[in-house]
């Protein structure tokens, strides 16, 4: 049996950090702010909740601090490419540089230890109903950002800022403004991923333990188009992939082969999207070649 | 060489937290901030003198106390004296090796197989100096690098050993780091062994892989519970960091599984089984001899005659190893026979990276 409930679940749990991540950097990427910081501010928040669980004990002190915790790493790129006009994908890389080596010197300086951090006592996040409540957060939340952006008037503005700030501008919005609260929120949603990873995939930290699920959620951002429901299916087709590579490892597929299912899977889909898009724009403008692939 | 599990990873003791403060009160007051000198005896009378590096700082670190446990007996039998010199990332690593070699001892041991490409530099440079390399060795050899590597897939065997007989569903499995001869020393010598013990029992292996194999704990716990969909009840944890992932898993499935180099028991009482550990100190302390004795420049491997590789149930204090097996003497009796064939030669242990 190949399709059953195991795999599916297995999916899912892969495809909530993955979810909360890709949402923040869709909002950020409306805002007009390319936001690749996401596996560090992920990271931070993986940090956060572990810390936060095991001193106070309590894991969902954990998840609120790694919300705020990796809210406020998200500050970097905030001050750094609104304030400052810095190069986002620069920041966005030092970000995660950044966040690989500050856990593993708190990991160091807090807890003493090296590489991982464990113990039987650290709670970690309870389940309702197979899955950690951030799972059903993040479906909501998936939910809210849709309505959020396409009928309520902070999403609208904030779409009008990413698409032209200076009209914006001249309608009394402050770009910036929306920016701002833009990035701020993807690190919320960053540091509840991480505290999603951490304390609910599992109940452990370990040095650099997001592992590139931050880059898959930009590349998720991406294939999504930054639209709530997109990212979801681009993320659901990641966590499906690393499913049932797991899979067919059993049934005897190499490790290496298995390993490249989701960038298969990536390019398969952008494949098939840009097709569509290319016949659609053939067919609004009768010429697809002279306006190529629309925005 | 395999990166091994819980070299990197190390649960929390709190008094992890005091001794970390010490020894950092102890660098700030040395005059080499990158060299944590850990000063032996004093005396230079005339003895032999022993430097060890370490690619991490010792602290809870099992793996690399054995070595410092080493180092001291090799120093203590030839009434010499010994150094050892904690790395904390590889600038350190680097530092920490040319201070050693500057400071000329009778041999420099390193731990580790971040050691092996800088030690062939070294080596080139500095002709007359004896290394010993240990867990690792360089892609040439040279005539003044030994090395000691270990026969992991003889303990390896042992531990499928134990699974076979404990097994309840007769299906073991394997959560393995990547897919390469090396870290199949892991994996296929546990099915081999649970076979051995019981023929019907039928083994499975899953590998880590992705981004970054050795850190992805989510990853390794997915993988785990992959083997455990199909109903396997004894895993084998080689999963570096992911280990902890392996056992998260199995304890939620009220499932069983296998550490690596050190006691990992601690770490999940109750779901860990036994661990295939490396004696360190023992590769160390025979790595010295052979280089005192002139017969430097040799690999030698150490496995469970050596005494090299053994399983945490085969050694003294069991009873406190908090390890499950620690209630399955009848197990522990077959196994230790099974050990005993396999030292005298009888048995022989198929080693996956065997060329």
């Amino acid at each position: 049996m190949f399709l059953d409930s195991d795999l599916l679940m297995s999916a899912l749990r892969a495809l909530t950090p993955i979810l909360l991540a890709a949402l923040g950097g869709a909002l950020c990427e409306r805002a007009g702010v390319f936001n690749i910081g996401l596996e560090g501010m992920m990271l931070m928040g993986c940090f956060t909740a572990v810390a936060t669980s095991w001193f106070t004990g309590s894991p969902w002190l954990g998840v609120l601090a790694a919300a705020l915790a990796a809210a406020a790493y998200s500050l970097i790129l905030a001050v750094g490419a609104v304030t400052l006009r810095g190069d986002a994908v620069v920041l966005g890389v030092a970000m995660n540089l950044l966040a690989v080596g500050l856990t593993s010197f708190l990991l160091r300086t807090v807890f003493g230890v090296q590489g991982t951090f464990d113990d039987p006592s650290l709670a970690g996040l309870p389940l309702v109903g197979g899955f950690s409540p951030l799972a059903y957060l993040a479906w909501a939340a998936v939910g809210v950002s849709a309505l959020l952006l396409s009928r309520h008037v902070w999403g609208l503005r904030l779409r009008g800022v990413g698409e032209a700030p200076d009209a914006a501008a001249t309608l009394g919005v402050s770009p910036a403004r929306y920016k701002y609260a833009a990035v701020l929120v993807s690190g919320v949603l960053c540091g509840l991923a991480g505290a999603q990873l951490a304390l609910g995939n599992v109940t452990l930290f370990s040095e650099n333990m997001t592992a590139g699920r931050g880059w898959i959620a930009v590349v998720a951002v991406m294939l999504g188009r930054a639209l709530p429901l997109g990212v979801l299916l681009a993320a659901l087709l990641f966590g499906l992939a690393e499913a049932a590579g797991f899979r067919l490892q059993g049934l005897g597929m190499p490790q290496q082969a298995t390993d490249a299912a989701p960038y298969v899977v990536t390019l398969v889909a952008l494949f098939l999207s840009t097709a569509q898009r290319r016949r659609r724009t053939a067919r609004t403008t009768g010429n697809a070649r002279t306006t190529g692939v629309a925005p | 060489m395999p990166r091994t599990p819980t070299r990197r990873s190390r649960s929390l003791r709190l008094a992890a937290v005091a001794s970390g403060a010490v020894l950092v009160a102890g660098a700030a007051t040395g005059c080499n901030a990158a060299a944590k000198k850990d000063d032996g005896p004093s005396a230079e009378g005339g003895g032999r003198s022993f430097t060890l590096v370490t690619p991490d700082p010792v602290g809870q670190n099992q793996f690399l106390k054995l070595a410092v446990d080493g180092v001291k007996a090799a120093a203590k039998a030839h009434d010499g004296t010994q150094k050892v010199y904690q790395s904390s990332d590889s600038a350190s690593q680097q530092q920490n090796v040319q201070a050693a070699v500057d400071a000329a001892p009778d041999v420099v041991v390193l731990v580790g197989f971040e050691f092996a490409d800088l030690v062939a530099q070294q080596a080139e440079a500095h002709p007359k100096q004896q290394f010993l390399v240990v867990d690792a060795c360089t892609a040439k050899t040279y005539a003044n690098v030994s090395c000691a590597v270990f026969r992991e897939h003889e303990g390896v065997y042992l531990a499928g050993a134990e699974a076979g007989l404990l097994s309840e569903s007769g299906r073991v499995g394997a959560v393995d780091v990547l897919d390469t001869p090396q870290f199949r020393r892991y994996s296929d010598p546990f099915a081999a062994g649970a076979k051995k013990v019981a023929p019907k029992t039928s083994a499975d292996t899953r590998f880590v892989g992705g981004q970054s194999p050795f850190d992805d704990s989510a990853r390794a716990k997915e993988q785990a519970n992959s083997l455990l969909a199909k109903g396997t009840d004894h895993i084998m944890a080689a999963a570096a960091a992911g280990n902890y992932g392996v056992f998260e898993a199995a304890g939620a499935k009220k499932a069983y599984a296998y550490g690596v180099d050190v006691n990992q028991c601690t770490a999940a009482p109750g779901t860990v089984v036994d661990n295939v550990i490396k004696k360190t100190d023992v590769a160390v302390r025979e790595g010295v001899e052979q280089v005192l004795d002139g017969k430097g420049g040799r690999t030698v491997s150490y496995g469970l005659k050596e005494g090299g590789i053994s399983l945490t149930g085969l050694e003294d204090g069991v009873e406190s190893s908090k390890c499950v097996i620690a209630e399955h003497r009848d197990v522990l009796a077959k196994v230790e026979a099974l050990r005993d064939r396999i030292v005298s030669g009888e048995l022989k242990v198929d080693d996956p990276a065997a060329e």
